[in-house]
């Protein structure tokens, strides 16, 4: 009788460790999130009771919510989408045999080696107008007579925040992409080709098809990432000028520790969570129900 | 027996995670004598890194801010020379850098763990919120008329001082001497001869920015200071009311945004902080701009590390901030302060809290503590000392103690200083600096 409680017990037990650290350090955090968008909060953290969604109302009325909101639709979208392609390519590319394919796999891991802020004040120095390095460069070459400012209008910083976003989450869908390439079996392309299919027929009908599910894992993992993502815009531009290169991330920083409105700050948050929360379901259920279906 | 084994171990590192979690609240009542003091958490020297021993001692605990690569070592040696002085009195001091302060502080307050002592710049939330406790009832007589009254002033809320100043800087014109001759320009006084001035160096050499801005997140709000206050306007009126939106604050503005649209200044002002600016000054690519007392220290560290050849190094020297309509010029101070937290403390604990402010503030360790740091005294005998042992600071002295501080005891100021810098932001790209100045109002003002 023991024996047999204990059995049917040992699972649970076994999983409790991770169970009872996720409670604290996730699950805990995100009620706690939720407890303070519903409250007043005073500047100095200190909960003052329910408002009645009052935060949410009033991060939902200003103009620069709709503004930051745009911006991380079009950041998320950017980075995520052309990373994933370029990280498909590049994986295809690194997936053939040529000499020194070792070296080149190394240095596609370097960007994602590397700390963020790092990345993004490399990125910074490269672009600066007065000393950065692609200026040196090109007047070095004699393709710029003076330097040229990289960065004149918001919208520009923005896509260099963007690039710079791209270059260290390509190597991610690379590898996710590579190892989904290597355990795709030969004899389907050889069958394909003795039935005469082309490079492209047999990329759409035998490598996409096969590779999906690690590029649907890359590009969740991806969406919330990206999403999230807070070191480069911080570091690049802090959001300015006018929260015109703010994302929700960066926003609800500056609310929460700019401003001391932690209450809105919270409210920000958990619409983030949300949004992130309907998409990568919404496109997880999308994918899997459609390979599903397929089989 | 496996099992037996196994369900122990699981059993082990289950309770073990509960009491790691359990553990955030330990020390949750810091009162006075032999309560549980929050250990030190930063990476403090040897000495300091074991839980002091409380026994009958009355217990003093200091969140202090990072001010530089001493402030560390510097306090460790004031609190074990203080504890030695001061037998029944157990000090911990932790030194918090600036990055962090903010969190550490909000997240002691939840766990209702505040501090006893807070250095950092802020007090008017904590005041808000009825944290804290009027300056006079913990800091003796003698020790406070040493403060300068005009700093007091900037830490009343309805009439009661509830911080004391524990330093400050200052802001000045800094200027290349050699580019401004070269140039064939004067010192510019005024905004008609700054504009002037950044013209002639403008067409002396092209590659030379005349003036620089920072409209940063960082510190907008200083720009917004120097050219409003220099220009007779204000962020209050007489009476502390919100004046964000008059005739001589959107003037200033207009003329500030006005030099960088004529291309007079940085080409970045939103993205380029004032170290930015410092470093192109240094590396002598900007002709003028406004900044602390701090600077000199600053350019000479940065050339020291990058041991730049003396023929590299610019000649510069500072003056007043040039001014606007006959205006006297305005330099901007900044000041951070001390503060005591409400936790219940006994009459021996508020002496225990006197004693500590007195020893902090003994004219000797205090002009030590300052120069040690490169900022200015918030005492009149601490500025004696320090414009006599460093005859750099003597003019930086007497500017101190005449120049105009943030409105930092209203309770509005986050929102002012985030919104003055929204505004700036805005202007520069094409906005109208008078409906934004109208707009901060309204939501400032109600």
């Amino acid at each position: 009788m023991n024996k047999k409680i204990l059995r049917r017990a040992e699972p649970y037990l076994w999983i409790a460790p991770s169970v009872i650290l996720m409670a604290i350090f996730i699950v805990t955090p995100i009620l706690k999130v939720f407890q303070m968008a519903g409250n007043k909060v005073s500047r100095t953290g200190q909960l003052r009771g329910f408002n009645n969604f009052e935060n949410f109302a009033t991060v939902l009325k200003n103009p620069t919510f709709g503004l930051v909101l745009k911006n991380t639709i079009v950041w998320t979208i950017a980075v995520v989408v052309l990373s994933t392609v370029l990280g498909f390519v590049l994986a295809l590319i690194l997936n053939n045999k040529f000499r020194g394919r070792k070296i080149a796999r190394a240095i596609v891991v370097f960007p994602w080696a590397t700390t963020l802020v790092i990345q993004a004040s490399a990125w910074n120095f490269i672009i600066n107008t007065d000393y950065g390095t692609l200026n040196t460069l090109l007047m070095k070459l004699g393709i710029l007579s003076a330097p040229m400012n990289w960065t004149p209008t918001p919208e520009a910083y923005f896509a260099w925040e963007i690039a710079c976003g791209i270059f260290v989450t390509v190597p991610f869908v690379t590898f996710c992409v590579l190892s989904g390439l290597q355990s795709i079996d030969t004899t389907y392309y050889e069958a394909a080709t003795v039935d005469g299919a082309n490079y492209w027929q047999k990329l759409f009908k035998i490598t996409l098809p096969l590779v999906k599910s690690s590029l649907t894992v890359s590009t969740v993992l991806n969406i919330i990432y990206v999403f999230n993502s807070f070191p480069i815009i911080w570091t690049m531009t802090k959001g300015d000028p006018a929260n015109h290169t703010d994302t929700l991330v960066t926003y609800l920083y500056k609310l929460a520790f700019y401003n001391g409105r932690q209450g809105e700050a919270a409210a920000v948050s958990v619409i983030g969570f949300i949004i992130l929360l309907i998409c990568a379901s919404t496109y997880m259920i999308y994918t899997l129900r459609k390979g599903d279906d397929e089989l | 027996m496996k099992k037996a084994l196994a369900l122990l171990l699981a059993l082990v590192m289950a309770l073990a995670l509960v009491a790691c979690g359990g553990g955030n609240n330990a020390g949750k009542n810091n009162n006075q004598g032999g309560s549980a003091t929050p250990p030190p958490q930063t990476d403090e020297p040897d000495k300091n890194d074991e839980p002091a021993p409380s026994g009958d001692k009355i217990d003093i605990n200091v969140i202090a801010a990072e001010y530089g690569q001493n402030t560390k070592q510097w306090w460790a040696d004031f609190q074990n020379e203080f504890n030695a002085a001061n037998e029944n009195i157990n000090l911990v001091v932790e030194v918090v850098s600036w990055n962090d302060i903010y969190t550490v502080v909000n997240t002691r307050l939840g766990g209702n763990a505040a501090p006893d002592i807070l250095n950092i710049d802020v007090f008017a939330d904590y005041q808000a919120d009825g944290l804290l406790l009027p300056a006079q009832d913990y800091v003796s007589e003698e020790t406070y008329a040493k403060l300068y009254p005009a700093f007091l002033d900037q830490s009343v809320v309805d009439g009661t001082v509830w911080a004391i100043p524990d330093l400050a800087s200052a802001r000045a014109m800094y200027y290349n001497v050699d580019i401004l001759e070269a140039a064939g320009v004067e010192v510019p006084t005024t905004w008609d001869e700054l504009k002037a001035a950044c013209e002639a160096i403008k067409a002396y050499d092209s590659s030379i920015y005349p003036w620089g801005i920072d409209m940063t997140t960082d510190e907008g709000q200083a720009a917004f200071a120097y050219y409003v206050w220099n220009n007779g306007g204000d962020f209050t009126d007489a009476d502390g009311n919100w004046t964000l939106n008059s005739d001589a604050n959107v003037e200033a503005i207009e003329y500030a945004i006005g030099l960088v649209n004529d291309g007079y200044t940085n080409s970045d002002p939103a993205n380029e902080t004032r170290y930015n600016l410092q470093d192109l000054f240094g590396a002598g690519k900007l002709a003028m701009v406004i900044g602390p007392n701090s600077i000199p220290t600053y350019i000479a560290d940065n050339y020291a590390k990058a041991n730049t050849p003396e023929a590299e190094q610019i000649n510069f020297a500072f003056t007043s901030i040039p001014t606007n309509g006959g205006n006297p010029s305005v330099s901007a101070g900044v000041m951070d302060r001390f503060m005591c937290f409400d936790n219940g403390h006994s009459d021996e604990k508020i002496e225990a809290i006197k004693t500590f402010f007195d020893f902090f503030y003994d004219d000797a360790r205090y002009s030590e503590w300052v120069l040690m740091e490169g900022f200015l005294p918030a005492t009149s005998a601490g500025g004696e000392i320090v414009a006599k042992e460093d005859p750099s600071m003597a003019p930086w002295v007497d500017i101190v103690g005449s120049c105009k501080f943030y409105p930092t005891a209203k309770a509005e100021w986050a929102d002012v200083k985030q919104g003055v810098i929204d505004v700036e932001q805005q202007a520069l790209l094409g906005g109208d600096v008078r409906e934004l100045l109208d707009s901060l109002q309204s939501r400032i003002a109600g």
